[in-house]
């Protein structure tokens, strides 16, 4: 088990240490981050501007004119909203060289309520020219696609998750962008999964499932995902987002461009709804994206296959 | 470079904003006529730009909807050639109305246009040259004044004044006119130099149509602090029925007015 962010963090130590040239930028969000390892490295290397998400992103522009790659780790709900003019103006329309780390995404503030759940970040981010998004699965992965966030030039969106999450990966994993992730094979249905929700899948324990994590949302081969699609005969997307404009929308849309007649069924916070205040898991229940509600989804789309 | 020599590039920045609005139909010619002299003095008379990026003092539009006026400023100062000014604002031009920084990379050093950015932009700059060991290199943001109603710019001035950027230089296109009548009616500055002193800065005011009073301000030896320079100026400067007027905001000038303003330039 093991805590994404650490290993981000981790990483980019192990990067400045072998020469990156990086500024981390954090909101107050210094133990939201656990930059700690960093800071004690390189203190001169962060830069803290305080509770002020919009100045943290036009600066951080700024610093990466000044030829530096800069990171900013803060939580993800208040970095979509909050900076979003400066995201879209002086990170992706400007092409500027800063890699923004969108911490706690989905429900992982539980029982802090919907002012701190982060369901629309996808949405929005895939809505932006020039970004390119990321959401790994898990710590190894997170330290790969981090590694390949500093060697490219230009605008990253790494949706983080909080949680301490079990190793999916080995230390000899290759992060390919764009390339969707087969974790399990089976038959008749295939699960795409955002993030850490692979290990729900997983934890579902049916082993007549493809399970598909794709840690690479834009670029995305779109090829290789249809090629998945079309050796199943239903789709099920997992994501703790809401619907409308998320996972379940990206393969939607593949579906319907390329004619497939999969059935798609999508797991997730329904459109035009809130989330409450309640812990983690009982969100996940709520909206079937855990090991049991991936089941019954199994359950019921057996049943509806045979009526 | 003497002042003389940036007044006659000014005017001839001027002649272009007339000329180059007249014919595009479209422009802001209030607000680039407010810019000119400022946008002037700073590439002739006080940036150093002859090293290569970032080893470089740099300039940053916050006020993005003045394109114009740095469009044909560069064109006066030979920055850009003046017959591009024919493509302003037209399809899949270089110059568009609010600047693009792939489009004239040498001029344009981030994409604006959004009000309320160039200040967070130009305290990174700064900071980031700071930290490169390039405390030399100054970073100037020319923001309009009706902007700064915008409260990211308070953030940032925070922040300036936190991390000591004696090598950001704020100057405020004083013209106390924004889109729909007078600053002071629609939301209220002043005191605006206390606002600025209560934000850490070294506040200077100067008036941002002479060079040389630009030259002095932005130049006097620091105490180590960010700087804002308060240029009082005025929208539509340089031509009688312009001067002051609101809606020569985004107005542009028909034949006769073009005519007319023109004639006035040669005065």
């Amino acid at each position: 088990m093991q805590d994404l962010r650490d290993a981000v963090i981790a990483t980019l130590v192990t990067a400045q240490q072998q020469g990156a040239d990086l500024s981390v930028m954090v909101a107050d969000s210094t133990s939201t981050s656990k930059i700690a390892p960093f800071e004690s490295a390189f203190p001169e290397r962060v830069i803290n501007v305080g509770i002020a998400e919009q100045n943290m992103v036009g600066m951080a522009a700024g610093v990466a004119l000044s030829g530096r790659t800069v990171f900013t780790a803060n939580a993800a709900p208040f970095l979509f909203a909050r900076s979003n003019e400066q995201m879209k103006n002086d990170i992706c329309y400007s092409n500027t060289n800063v890699k923004m780390l969108g911490l706690n995404a989905g429900f992982a503030y539980g029982p802090l309520g919907a002012t701190h759940h982060c369901m629309n970040d996808i949405a929005i981010a895939r809505s932006l020219g020039n970004l390119q998004i990321f959401a790994p699965a898990d710590a190894i992965q997170a330290s790969a696609i981090t590694r390949y966030a500093i060697a490219h030039p230009g605008p990253v969106y790494i949706r983080m998750d909080s949680d301490k999450v079990p190793l999916l990966h080995d230390e000899h994993y290759q992060f390919v962008p764009g390339k969707p992730e087969v974790l399990q094979h089976g038959q008749e249905t295939v699960v795409f999964c955002l993030g850490t929700l692979a290990h729900e899948a997983l934890a579902a324990n049916q082993q007549n499932i493809t399970i598909v994590s794709l840690p690479s949302l834009h670029p995305l081969d779109t090829q290789a995902v249809r090629k998945l699609i079309a050796a199943h005969q239903r789709v099920i997307t997992m994501e703790e987002h809401v619907l409308s404009g998320g996972l379940g929308s990206i393969i939607g849309e593949l579906l319907h461009q390329h004619g497939m007649r999969q059935r798609l069924i999508t797991l997730g916070l329904p459109p035009y709804e809130f989330t409450h205040s309640s812990s983690r898991a009982a969100l996940r229940r709520q909206f079937s994206i855990d090991a049991e509600g991936l089941r019954q989804t199994l359950q019921r789309a057996e049943l509806h296959a045979v009526s | 470079m003497d002042v003389q020599t940036i007044k006659q590039t000014a005017r001839q920045a001027r002649r272009y904003v007339l000329q180059m609005n007249h014919r595009a139909g479209k422009g802001h010619t209030g607000a680039d006529l407010s810019e000119v002299d400022i946008i002037c003095t700073l590439y002739m008379a006080v940036m150093d730009r002859r090293g290569e990026r970032p080893d470089q003092d740099r300039f940053i539009l916050s006020k993005g909807h003045g394109a114009g006026g740095l469009y044909c400023s560069a064109a006066a100062m030979g920055l850009i050639d003046p017959a591009i000014l024919d493509q302003f604002m037209g399809d899949d031009t270089l110059l568009a109305g609010h600047p693009i920084n792939y489009k004239l990379p040498d001029l344009v050093e981030i994409n604006s246009g959004g009000l309320g950015h160039g200040l967070s932009i130009g305290v990174g700059l700064a900071l980031g040259n700071k930290l490169a060991g390039r405390g030399h290199r100054r970073a100037f943001v020319l923001l309009g004044d009706g902007e700064l109603a915008e409260g990211s710019n308070w953030e940032a001035a925070m922040s300036a004044s936190k991390f000591r950027l004696d090598n950001l230089i704020a100057i405020v296109d004083r013209n106390r006119l924004q889109l729909a009548g007078k600053t002071e009616d629609i939301m209220p500055l002043e005191p605006l130099a206390d606002k600025w002193r209560a934000f850490g800065f070294e506040v200077l005011e100067c008036d941002g149509h002479d060079p040389h009073a630009i030259i002095e301000a932005v130049n006097r030896p620091s105490l180590g602090k960010p700087r804002v320079v308060l240029a009082n100026t005025e929208k539509g400067h340089g031509i009688s029925f312009m001067a002051n007027v609101p809606a020569w905001h985004h107005a542009v000038p028909n034949d006769e007015q073009l005519a007319q303003g023109l004639a006035e330039l040669e005065e």
